[in-house]
């Protein structure tokens, strides 16, 4: 297997991942998965610096690392882990919808992809349509989750696909760059965190459709 | 000092203090907001200071970079770092008594007050750094930036809407903006390929500099990601779902900024996009879309204008349709629409922030925004009144007030770029809007005294900034001051990639005197 082969193939598994992260019931299993996915992120950050000859990927991985294999888990584990609405336990339907929207995204990503002439990354097209496929997932995951703290994951996964997009296409770009982007990342979450603990405390409700007082 | 470390200052001074004022509140409940408001004060006073001597040198021809390059200020930027500056300066000392109202009141503690000043702050430092931001890819994560550092500012009250609206705003804004991430990686994924040193792929002055050798299919890509990013945060329709509501939940002085400056920061990071793509593809693709949201975004924001009943969502969807404007001007193109484009971004700025304290001072006077109970202010509070009225016709749009003059400039260039049926559709939403602002006026500004609300103005420090802005209401309107014509001339050139035009942003009657003068 060639290294461009194994970036492609475990960003493959990112799709499979993040269905988890959606589906998963309760926030602290969702921020296991999370975590797994993580690092799943982290092993192509490695493969594509040794494949494509990026040594600043290394640097990536590390960052990605400590940041969103542990911190980000971490935090939702600890602050979120025990806010929970049984209003809002997801249903086996849901799963079935979700592996058909997910396959949904990921062709027409791909077909959208291969239109696009892009020398850069020109044979990482299929982690490329992966990347902004699983961008598209957790957006759909925000869409779709009444659950505001599932929104905070789908958040996580946007972001997750986007810095995966960074890596195959802008490999070469300063640390600095790649620190904030992680960086306003983090925070992101660290806020969506705050204000969703803040809104079960006082509206309690985790449930997005209750809010709705700001109408008009 | 040299420019380029005053750029730093610029930049650097609002986070110090943001840290300050944060640390401050551990220093008890009396001591803590002493130390705070001061801290904030001199912060404020240092960065508009400092952006007025940036100005004054960026006016003088000379272009600012610092930091290796990823600082930049060229005339664009200027104003914007202007209006920061301005506006930041205003509602920082409004803040100073609105937010010592809300603690006599009880409504908040002074350690809340403290974090208001340390996220004021950081808010100040987030927009500046998107401003002086000359990597496109740190543009990006200054602009996400400004979302996450007012936040809290949003949901400041802690109450059941104040809450809502900070979710809805951190949800939308970094949904969009994220989209905005996209673009911006395959604008350097392109520029990276293509251009001779990879290492300076990210810089907006190397790309525009060589933006003609960018693939078109990626550029127009690129380019609909970026609108859809950068438009969300500038509240353009249909991605504006969280403006109305994150600037009527926001304490005003914080609604004046979100309104006067953030949303056009977004614009400013758009408009530089819209540079590059036009010089990479033609107009085509980039002007067709500023042209059709800009007019929904006028439609949309003029037609909810008028079924509002809270002052302050009456004054967002003004923002929504003045954005709309804007966009319009940059899409129209030209000289002349461009310049009418960025004067407005001045004017809106100068005239929302006015209107904004207004509705703090109504707050305050009648604990309520609904205008169903608001009646007879300017016999309740005289100088509030004629301030808000001040700034409410210039809203509509009426001379001798400052958006008179960019309007009308924004409709000559429509009507001289062939745009005749488009400039009527946009004259008539204006008609809707002067309508339901007159309402406001009759209902709320005149009308008798009621009897439950006590007679008497707000303090002097919340008056002192709204009479300058009043001023610059007027000032501007009256006639357009040279260094300001000048500067946005500069600023054109800069959008358009041309020489400076010649005298283009002024009133209809400076042009008329000049020709007067001329022919004797």
């Amino acid at each position: 297997m060639t290294g461009l082969q194994l970036v492609n193939g475990l960003a493959s598994l990112l799709i499979v991942t993040s269905l988890l992260v959606i589906e998963a019931h309760g926030v602290r299993r969702s921020a296991l998965y999370y975590a797994l996915q993580s690092f799943v992120l982290v092993l192509i950050f490695v493969a594509l610096a040794a494949t494509v000859d990026a040594p600043r990927l290394f640097l990536w991985a590390a960052i990605a690392f400590v940041t969103k294999v542990v911190l980000v888990p971490f935090i939702m584990y600890r602050t979120l882990g025990g806010v929970e609405d049984p209003a809002l336990a997801p249903h086996r339907l849901a799963f079935a919808w979700s592996i058909l929207l997910g396959a949904a995204v990921v062709a027409i990503c791909f077909v959208v992809v291969s239109t696009v002439h892009l020398p850069v990354a020109a044979a990482l097209k299929p982690a490329l349509a992966i990347s902004l496929a699983h961008f598209f997932l957790g957006l759909a995951c925000i869409v779709m989750q009444r659950n505001l703290l599932k929104q905070v994951f789908g958040y996580c996964l946007m972001e997750n696909g986007s810095h995966l997009t960074l890596a195959l296409m802008a490999n070469r770009a300063p640390e600095l760059v790649e620190i904030g982007v992680v960086t306003d990342a983090i925070f992101a979450v660290i806020i969506m965190a705050v204000i969703g603990t803040m809104i079960r405390s006082r509206l309690q409700t985790l449930d997005v459709r209750q809010l709705t007082s700001l109408r008009g | 000092m040299n420019a380029s470390l005053l750029l730093v200052v610029l930049v650097a001074t609002p986070l110090v203090g943001s840290a300050l004022t944060f640390a401050a509140s551990f220093l008890g409940s009396r001591l803590g907001p002493l130390v705070a408001e001061s801290v904030h004060v001199i912060a404020i006073s240092i960065i508009a200071f400092v952006c007025v001597v940036l100005a004054a040198t960026v006016l003088a021809d000379n272009h600012v970079f610092a930091f290796g390059r990823w600082l930049y200020l060229d005339p664009f930027a200027a104003i914007l770092v202007g209006l920061i500056g301005v506006v930041g300066l205003l509602t920082g000392i409004y803040s100073l008594g609105y937010l010592r109202h809300d603690l006599a009141s009880g409504t908040i503690g002074p350690a809340k007050l403290c974090s208001y000043y340390g996220f004021f702050d950081l808010f100040l430092f987030t927009m500046l750094w998107t401003a002086t931001a000359n990597n496109i890819i740190m543009m990006w994560v200054g602009i996400e930036a400004t979302t996450l550092g007012s936040a809290f500012l949003v949901g400041f009250y802690g109450q059941r809407a104040s809450l809502e609206a900070a979710w809805k705003y951190v949800i939308i804004c970094t949904v969009g903006v994220a989209f905005g991430l996209y673009g911006t990686v395959l604008v350097y994924a392109e520029a990276s390929a293509v251009l001779p040193n990879p290492g300076e792929t990210s810089l907006w002055t190397v790309l525009i500099d060589h933006a003609a050798s960018l693939d078109p299919g990626v550029m127009r890509l690129a380019f609909v990601f970026v609108l859809v990013g950068f438009g969300t945060k500038a509240g353009l329709f249909p991605m504006h779902a969280w403006l109305p509501d994150a600037h009527s939940e926001a304490p005003s002085p914080v609604s004046a900024l979100l309104s006067g400056v953030l949303v056009n920061c977004a614009l400013f990071v758009l408009i530089r996009y819209t540079a590059i793509t036009t010089a990479a593809t033609g107009p085509g693709l980039p002007h067709a879309l500023l042209l059709v949201l800009g007019t929904l975004s006028v439609a949309v924001g003029s037609l909810l204008i008028f079924v509002q009943t809270d002052l302050k969502r009456l004054l967002a969807y003004s923002t929504t349709e003045n954005i709309g404007l804007i966009v319009l001007g940059f899409g129209i193109g030209g000289p002349l629409g461009v310049a009418a484009a960025i004067l407005q971004m001045i004017n809106h700025s100068i005239t929302k922030t006015l209107l904004f304290c207004g509705s703090g001072n109504v707050l305050m006077k009648y604990r309520t925004r609904d205008l169903r109970n608001v009646r007879g202010l300017t016999a309740i509070a005289p100088a509030t009144g004629l301030l808000l009225g001040a700034g409410v016709f210039a809203l509509c749009g009426v001379p001798p007030f400052n958006i008179f003059v960019s309007e009308f400039m924004l409709v000559s260039a429509g009507l001289g770029a062939g745009y005749g049926w488009l400039m009527v559709i946009c004259l008539l939403l204006l008609t809707i809007t002067f309508a339901a602002l007159l309402r406001f006026v009759g209902g709320s500004l005149l009308g008798p005294r009621p009897k439950d609300v006590a007679p008497g103005d707000v303090g002097t420090i919340e008056l002192v900034p709204m009479l300058a802005l009043g001023a610059l209401v007027v000032m501007l309107g009256i006639a357009v001051p040279q260094p300001v014509a000048r500067m946005v001339a500069n600023a054109t050139s800069v959008v358009l990639q041309t020489t400076p035009p010649a005298a283009v942003a002024r009133a209809p009657w400076q042009a008329g005197a000049e020709l007067a003068a001329r022919e004797k």
